[in-house]
């Protein structure tokens, strides 16, 4: 469960998002969408706090992962990154081997020798086992951008996350790695609570339990595809 | 005057400037080849001074100035490094920021002469390193220090942001990005930074002369308090000889030496910085 309760994040005095309430359940799918500058992106940046590097960044209210508040002056950012994972609108692979970057989040945190079961576990989940099964050792570089997005979200997987963000992660593929993408996010509902940033309202409709439309960092809306969300999800600004 | 005949005009005057520069470039080259390569024997690398530099060759002077000019990178590297890490994945006020850079710039515009006399007083004197190889590459070191960290800061600053925030949303901490993603990415940077650093120190003259060379009584050092023979004093001690032409010539042989080091140098770091360049377009 994500919740916002009057939560603001700024940059020096500018507002990206104002006062924002709201609640997330677990193990659903929100797509927020939005025109470009809404505070979309913010949106899930803030929830793995990875505008902390960035001067004059500062938030008010609480947002609560789970009933702790993230950004608690003790809260361990490290720790919130690897259960609130995120991927990028385009796919960043490192200069390493396909089976390298599968597991470079996980370091020493699980025994090198469990790291082969791992990567073919979180590979199969994105769809991609087949295709690089006998080409673990080759760059990851040269993988199309499908496979490449794919890739980065079973490197994320692969950490073992419990919320996964993703900013816009079918923009710069074609429509039949766009296909594959949403089918594995479907598949990853059942153990993973996901907000999908997307300017598309019909992938939007698609593949999301709610809609989420935020304008100028404000809540717009909450609907399910089928109909409106009990108010007490969300409040309105006035 | 048209705006046509300006511009040609303009064109005209940058073309002059540009050619009078590789001119100058490959006049200095040209007499360097010229007056250097017949003193340029088999051995002239390999074999030790002989008759107060008039005879034999080079090589305990080219020795002291690889020993002076590695031992100012291992002193300098670490620093610029720390400093370069500090300013990029730590620090957040741009303010801050800037204030360093412009230090490290005033640092470089420095008179070198000062580094030898504030260098010595401080190391020599101060820390009792003498006159002494130590002295000479600490305070190489620190002549050094803004070439190693403006190259260094431009590799790393140059590194993709994605690269950092793929690191961040994996929840790796700051000190293990560094290691496995910030120090292999901009590795290049770093060799460049090194070898700039490197044909810096063996390009400097002043600020070792009289902190760490002698002309001779010396061949490797056997401690840290001794100083070294350096191509560079070589030079300039047989050039004072100008009575005597075979002096002359092997101070241009020298010389010669000294400049194909300092090229080789130069011509390996431009080599990584255009590696460094394909990798930050991956």
């Amino acid at each position: 469960m994500i919740q916002f309760r009057n939560f603001t994040a700024a940059f020096g005095e500018r507002k990206i998002l104002h006062e924002l309430t709201l609640n997330l359940p677990a193990n659903s799918i929100t797509a927020v969408i939005g025109a470009s500058g809404s505070g979309k992106t913010t949106l899930l940046r803030v929830l793995c706090r990875m505008n902390d590097r960035i001067e004059n960044f500062r938030v008010e209210g609480t947002v609560l992962v789970d009933g702790v508040d993230i950004y608690r002056p003790d809260m361990d950012a490290y720790a919130l990154r690897r259960k609130v994972g995120m991927v990028f609108q385009k796919p960043c692979v490192f200069p390493k081997s396909i089976f390298d970057n599968v597991v470079f989040g996980v370091g020493r945190k699980i025994p090198k020798k469990e790291h082969a079961n791992l990567a073919e576990q979180v590979l199969r989940e994105v769809f991609l086992w087949e295709e690089v099964k006998d080409r673990l050792g080759e760059k990851a570089t040269t993988l199309s951008q499908g496979q490449q997005q794919r890739l980065t979200l079973a490197r994320t997987l692969a950490v073992g996350p419990e919320v996964l963000l993703m900013d816009e992660p079918t923009s710069s593929l074609d429509p039949k790695s766009t296909a594959a993408v949403e089918k594995l996010v479907q598949s990853l509902k059942k153990r993973h609570t996901i907000l999908w940033v997307t300017h598309q309202h019909e992938q939007a409709q698609s593949i999301a339990d709610r809609v989420l439309a935020i304008e100028k960092g404000q809540i717009l809306s909450l609907n399910n595809p089928r109909g409106q969300l009990p108010l007490a999800s969300a409040s309105h600004p006035e | 005057m048209n705006a046509i005949t300006a511009e040609k005009s303009v064109l005209a005057f940058i073309g002059c400037v540009t050619f009078l520069i590789v001119a100058l470039l490959f006049l200095i080259l040209g007499i360097m080849f010229l007056k250097g390569l017949p003193s340029l024997h088999g051995g002239f690398l390999f074999e030790e001074s002989k008759d107060f530099g008039r005879a034999g060759g080079v090589f305990y002077q080219l020795a002291g100035t690889l020993i002076l000019m590695a031992g100012a990178v291992l002193w300098s590297l670490p620093v610029a490094l720390g400093s370069v890490l500090f300013q990029t994945e730590y620090l957040r006020a741009e303010k801050f920021k800037t204030f360093l850079t412009q230090l490290t710039y005033i640092l470089n515009a420095t008179p070198t002469i000062l580094f030898g006399l504030v260098g010595y007083l401080f190391f020599g004197v101060y820390m009792d390193t003498g006159v002494s190889w130590v002295t000479g590459s600490l305070i190489l070191a620190v002549m050094i220090l803004p070439t190693l960290q403006v190259s260094i800061r431009e590799a790393v600053e140059t590194l993709p942001e994605k690269y950092r925030e793929a690191g961040m949303a994996l929840g790796l901490s700051r000190a293990t990005q560094i290691w496995r993603i910030i120090l292999p990415q901009s590795f290049y940077g770093l060799v460049t930074g090194v070898l700039l650093g490197l044909a810096r120190a063996a390009g400097e003259t002043a600020a070792i002369m009289f902190t760490a060379t002698t002309f001779s009584g010396i061949q490797f050092p056997q401690s840290f308090s001794d100083p070294v023979p350096t191509l560079q004093t070589h030079i300039l001690v047989l050039a004072q000889e100008a009575a005597n032409p075979e002096s002359i010539a092997q101070a241009w042989g020298a010389g010669l030496v000294l400049l194909g080091l300092v090229f080789l140098l130069t011509l390996a770091a431009w080599s990584f910085r255009t590696r460094l360049v394909m990798e930050s377009e991956l």
